[in-house]
Formats: C-alpha cells, sequence, structure tokens
C-alpha cells in the first residue's frame, strides 16, 4: 500500500512538473512574441506563413506547431535548442537570420526546453508556407555561415556579477528572447545589427523603432523605470503611447509579462549609455511658418497648444522621445496614415490618431512635421517633402 | 388626416410603403469591438474641382447664374456667390445623391399631404429641370424676355413673384416650392466647405467671421469681449498651410 502510494505521489508531481514546464513555456512563448512571425493575422495559432520583409527578399515563417509533416512535431528537444541556439533547422541547415537566432542564443537551454515544450501542446495544424522569394545568391542557405561568420557570435548570457540580479534578467531577456535589437538596433547593409550602436533606433518595415538609451532628444533620458514599465505593461503611459509594430508588441507581448521581469527590463534598459547626439541643422523658416499653421488647425485641438497634450490620450509632443527620433519615419507614418492604440487588460480602450495624408500633400506633411521636431525646447533633423512620398508611396 | 380618410386601403397602402422602407433601409452598425483602421477616416467626397457644369445645361446655367447673382450680389463686403462658386455648387449637388433625391423615400402611396409633412415634391433634381423653363417662360410672358437678360430690378421681380407664389408657373412645379430651394441651395453653397465648390476662398465665411473646421477651441471659449485670432480653416486647410 505504501509502496504505491508513493509512486502515485511520484507521478502527480511528475505530471505538476511537467505542467510547470508547459506554463513556463507558454509564458516564455509569448514574451518572446513567437505569435508575432509565426501566427498569421486570422491564421490558426503558430502555424507560420507570415511573409517577412529580409531587406532583400520575403522569407516565410515556418510552421511550429506540432504536425510532424509541415510543423515541428518530428523535432527533438536537442534539435530546436539547436535551432534557437546556433540557427540550424533539423537536417543542420541553416536558417535565416529573419529567425533571431542571433538574439535567442544567448537563452539557457532550461528555457528553450520549457518553450519546446509548449509548442508541443499547441493543436497541429499541417500548413506548409509558401516558399521563400529570395534573390541569387540569397536562396542558398550555406551562404548565412559567412553572414554568421560576420555577425553571429554564439553562446548563452553571461550575467555581469557587477550588476544587480534584476538588471542581468533585464539583460538577458532585452539582448535573448525579447529580441528588442531585432527592431531596435540599427542594421548595416547586410542587415546585421550594429552592435556598437545597439538600441540606438532602427528602421523596419518601414516605422522607426525608437532609441532605447538614455539619449536626451530621441532616446529615453526622461523616461524613469516605472514609466517603461506602465509602457509596457498598457500599451501607453503619460509620455507616449505604443503605435504601428510596437503596438503589437504590447497588445500580444509585454502586456502579459510579469511585472517582475518587466521592473529587470526597465531596470537594464535604464541603464543602457546614451546614444550619440547629433546637432541638427537649423529649420526652414518657411518650413516652420506653413508647419505651425497647420499645427494650429490639425493638431492642437488633441496635443494642444504648446505640445502639451493630454497624458495617457493624446501623447504630449513637447519632450517626446519619438518627436524627436534621429530618424522621423514613424512620427511621419502617424501623420500620413494615423494609428490605433494598442487595446490591453489595463488600458482596453484604444485611443485613434487620424489620418491626414489625405489632406496634407508631402510638403505640408514634411513642414508640419520638421515644425513639431523643433518646437517647444525639441530639436530635430528637418524632414523633406521627398521623405514623405517615399513613405507615401511604400 | 380627417377619420374618413382612415380606410381599410390607406391602412393597407401605407403598411406596405412600411414594408418598402424597412428594406430599403440599411443601417451600419458597430459590433463591441470598433474595427475601424485609422488609415480608413471618412474622406469627404470633393467636388471634381473641373470646370464646366455636370447636371446644368448652358440654358438652365444661364438662368441659374444670374439668379445666383441676384439672391447674393457682389458687393463692397466681397463676393457673391457667383464669384464664390456657388453655381458648381449646386450643379455638384443635383448630379449626387442629393439631387437624385437619395435620402428621401420616394415610392408611393401619394395621398394628399399636410406642409408639416416634409417634402412633398419630386426629387431636387427633377425639380431644377421642370421648373427653370417654366420660370424662362414666365420670365418672357411677364417681363419680355429671358432670365437672365432682364435688369437687375425686373430680375428682382421676378424672384419675388416666385418667392410669394404669385408667379403660376406651367407644368406642375410650385413657384414657391422652386424658389425655397434655390434659396436654401445657395445659402448651402455660399456657407459650405470650400471642398464643394462653393464658398471658393471661405468668400462667405470671411463675410460672417466664421472660423472654419477647427475641432477645438477650447483656448477661446473663456476668453470674452476678444477678437477671435485665427483666420478661417477649410477641411482642405488655408493659404498658410502651404509655403508661400
Amino acid at each position: 500500500m505504501k509502496r504505491w502510494l508513493l509512486l502515485g505521489l511520484l507521478v502527480c508531481s511528475g505530471a505538476q512538473a511537467a505542467d510547470d514546464l508547459v506554463a513556463r513555456g507558454k509564458y516564455l512563448t509569448i514574451l518572446g512574441d513567437c505569435a508575432a512571425c509565426h501566427t498569421r493575422k486570422d491564421g490558426p495559432e503558430l502555424a507560420g506563413g507570415v511573409p517577412l520583409d529580409s531587406g532583400f527578399g520575403t522569407i516565410y515563417s515556418r510552421n511550429i506547431t506540432p504536425d510532424v509533416q509541415t510543423g515541428i512535431g518530428g523535432w527533438t528537444a536537442d534539435q530546436f535548442y539547436r535551432a534557437m541556439h546556433s540557427g540550424r533547422s533539423a537536417d543542420g541547415s541553416h536558417l535565416y537570420p529573419a529567425f533571431p537566432y542571433p538574439y535567442f542564443t544567448h537563452m539557457t537551454r532550461a528555457d528553450d526546453d520549457a518553450i519546446f515544450a509548449y509548442l508541443k501542446t499547441v493543436p497541429a495544424v499541417s500548413y506548409k508556407p509558401p516558399p521563400n522569394k529570395l534573390p541569387f545568391p540569397l536562396n542558398i542557405r550555406g551562404l548565412m555561415s559567412i553572414w554568421n561568420a560576420l555577425y553571429f557570435t554564439q553562446g548563452e548570457y553571461k550575467p555581469d556579477p557587477a550588476r544587480s540580479a534584476a538588471w542581468n534578467r533585464g539583460a538577458y531577456l532585452v539582448t535573448g528572447l525579447g529580441h528588442c535589437g531585432g527592431c531596435h538596433t540599427p542594421k548595416d547593409w547586410l542587415m546585421g545589427d550594429e552592435n556598437d550602436r545597439a538600441l540606438s533606433g532602427g528602421v523596419v518595415e518601414h516605422w522607426f523603432a525608437a532609441d532605447l538609451t538614455g539619449n536626451t532628444r530621441g532616446g529615453l533620458a526622461s523616461w524613469s523605470a516605472n514609466d517603461t514599465i506602465e509602457y509596457l505593461k498598457t500599451g501607453r503611459n503619460a509620455r507616449a503611447t505604443a503605435s504601428g509594430p510596437m503596438g503589437e508588441v504590447a497588445e500580444l507581448s509585454t502586456s502579459q509579462t510579469s511585472d517582475a521581469d518587466l521592473a529587470a527590463i526597465a531596470e537594464y534598459i535604464k541603464s543602457l549609455a546614451p546614444s550619440a547626439q547629433k546637432q541638427p541643422s537649423a529649420p526652414d523658416p518657411a518650413a516652420m511658418h506653413s508647419g505651425e499653421a497647420i499645427f494650429v488647425d490639425a493638431c492642437a485641438s488633441c496635443h494642444l497648444a504648446g505640445g502639451k497634450g493630454q497624458p495617457y490620450l493624446f501623447p504630449p509632443l513637447a519632450g517626446n522621445a519619438s518627436v524627436q527620433g534621429s530618424d522621423p519615419t514613424t512620427i511621419v507614418r502617424l501623420v500620413l496614415d494615423g494609428s490605433r492604440s494598442p487595446s490591453t487588460a489595463a488600458r482596453p480602450t484604444p485611443n485613434a490618431m487620424p489620418a491626414f495624408g489625405w489632406k496634407l500633400d508631402d510638403r505640408q506633411v514634411a513642414d508640419v512635421v520638421t515644425y513639431v521636431r523643433n518646437s517647444w525646447g525639441n530639436a530635430g533633423e528637418p524632414v523633406e517633402a521627398g521623405a514623405v512620398a517615399k513613405l507615401r508611396k511604400r | 388626416m380627417p377619420p374618413s380618410d382612415f380606410t381599410r386601403r390607406n391602412v393597407l397602402a401605407t403598411g406596405t410603403a412600411g414594408l418598402a422602407l424597412a428594406q430599403a433601409v440599411k443601417a451600419d452598425t458597430y459590433q463591441s469591438d470598433p474595427k475601424l483602421p485609422p488609415a480608413e477616416t471618412d474622406r469627404p467626397a470633393a467636388a471634381d474641382p473641373l470646370h464646366g457644369y455636370v447636371f446644368f445645361s448652358t440654358a438652365e446655367a444661364s438662368f441659374i447664374e444670374a439668379a445666383l447673382a441676384r439672391l447674393i450680389p457682389k458687393d463692397e463686403l466681397g463676393p457673391g456667390a457667383v464669384e464664390a462658386g456657388v453655381a458648381v455648387f449646386i450643379d455638384r449637388q443635383l448630379a449626387g445623391p442629393y439631387g437624385q433625391g437619395d435620402h428621401f423615400y420616394l415610392k408611393g402611396p401619394f395621398p394628399k399631404s399636410e406642409p408639416t409633412q416634409g417634402w412633398q415634391a419630386p426629387k431636387p433634381a427633377e425639380v431644377y429641370r421642370q421648373a427653370i423653363p417654366a420660370v424662362e417662360r414666365y420670365a418672357k410672358d411677364s417681363a419680355g424676355a429671358s432670365f437672365a437678360q432682364l435688369s437687375p430690378e425686373k430680375q428682382d421681380t421676378v424672384l419675388k413673384a416666385l418667392e410669394s407664389g404669385d408667379a403660376k408657373l406651367k407644368g406642375g412645379v410650385e413657384a414657391k416650392t422652386f424658389f425655397a430651394l434655390l434659396l436654401q441651395n445657395t445659402m448651402e453653397g455660399f456657407f459650405s466647405d470650400p471642398l464643394y465648390g462653393g464658398n471658393r476662398d471661405m468668400a462667405g465665411w470671411k463675410l460672417i467671421g466664421f472660423p472654419g473646421a477647427r475641432y477645438n477651441n477650447r483656448p477661446y471659449v473663456l476668453r470674452h469681449g476678444e477678437r477671435y485670432p485665427l483666420p478661417p480653416v477649410a477641411i482642405g486647410g488655408r493659404p498658410d498651410w502651404s509655403r508661400s
């Protein structure tokens, strides 16, 4: 009798441990925002087929459901770890770095195993994504070994003993699973990270992912750690509202990240040394004049005179990091296309900014953006009409 | 409606009309999650900026322009209805859904109605089409020339006869109905956003000091006794929006 009881306990605790592993894997899968690239809009969960613009051609994400034929149902935990850690597929062939293994390599085997255990539990979907559309020679996967030699440093994250446990946890998440640098670190011409300028802002899919360093204009110098936590948790704070891809990240991922992990991420980001700051050129007075007229008539209704805004509703433009970003892509797009803030548990009702692209011509968009980038203490490189035209045609 | 009209036939006919109405009306409904992609902001359909008339024939246009010049004449205060493009505004309105009566229930039955029951004439485009030749005939009969050829004083006499209903028009259109519609459309054209063809250079708004299409005037609400400092702005902007 006693022996049976003991065995039962062991089985139960084994099942409990497996449940815990899957639950942790699910948490990590959400934190890594796997769905952003692996779940099509209104498509089956994690079945892949999302077209990703690699900068050179279209790469379609893999089916990572446990379907044996089309997914990763036939993979072992070792193969999964190798994919995450070394960027190799089950057969050993190279994966393209559109799959962010240069970041995932920093993760621990334990975390990769948890994610793998969770992926085994999602519904298996038989779906084969379309073939990639890459030009020769990039369609040769073996060439990625050259790219890896240039840009890829394999290895798990090594904690810095001089820093706090929270800082190390934040660094682990930001540079690893969170793969924040995938958008926020500038890329060179081969789409490799410019690591000496890590997290200082980058252009991805015609959005500018903001400078996360302590830069006083385009960066987050004025944000407290709590500002960052609130932004990631709710999709907005008193200074800014997430838009574009970051809105999706907030909705799908960071709003579901634990408070402890958000605090760790915020502590790490707050420690980032300011990126280099260039003195912008002086704006053309004619641009400032027409820009002011447009601002007064079209923008000040919500963002108010002086760009003061309404915290949590209409982001203040004075002192705003995105507005003064080293690249104006995001702010130009917001004026052209408008935006809708993410819906999160804490902030379920989205705010929207209307589109102005239909009533402002390229020159007018450039002038109003130049005006807000250079008023009320703001400073940012003036925007030319040609840059607006390019974004309109994208 | 007197009780004697309350017949089975009327009730049935009205019921049928109600059914037809229920079929014709289609309301936009928003579900709990309003999918309103920001880029799809309702963009107003601007009037075709090209010159020339879409609805009016040359003869009709000549009457309209002459009548507009009397309803809101150009004077020392600024441009009149003609200069402000009101003829183009009315032309585009009549060619579009408004002129075609898309906002009216236009099916039978057509019992004798009371004035309080709203619009009781054909669709606006039809009213203009029928009335203008009838007014021209009235002008020739009563003043001896087509309306555009008359002196301003005689034109005013004709317009006043239309307004009072003293002018009896041939062809079934009521003079009062037509005049009221023309005056209404003229004011609409003079004060609508320039996007729709009239109120050119915001002439109507400048005349009366209307500030235009600013969403929010909160900074000025409590500043009594001061002149509102901003020039008028239209949906499409104002001259200051573009570099000179």
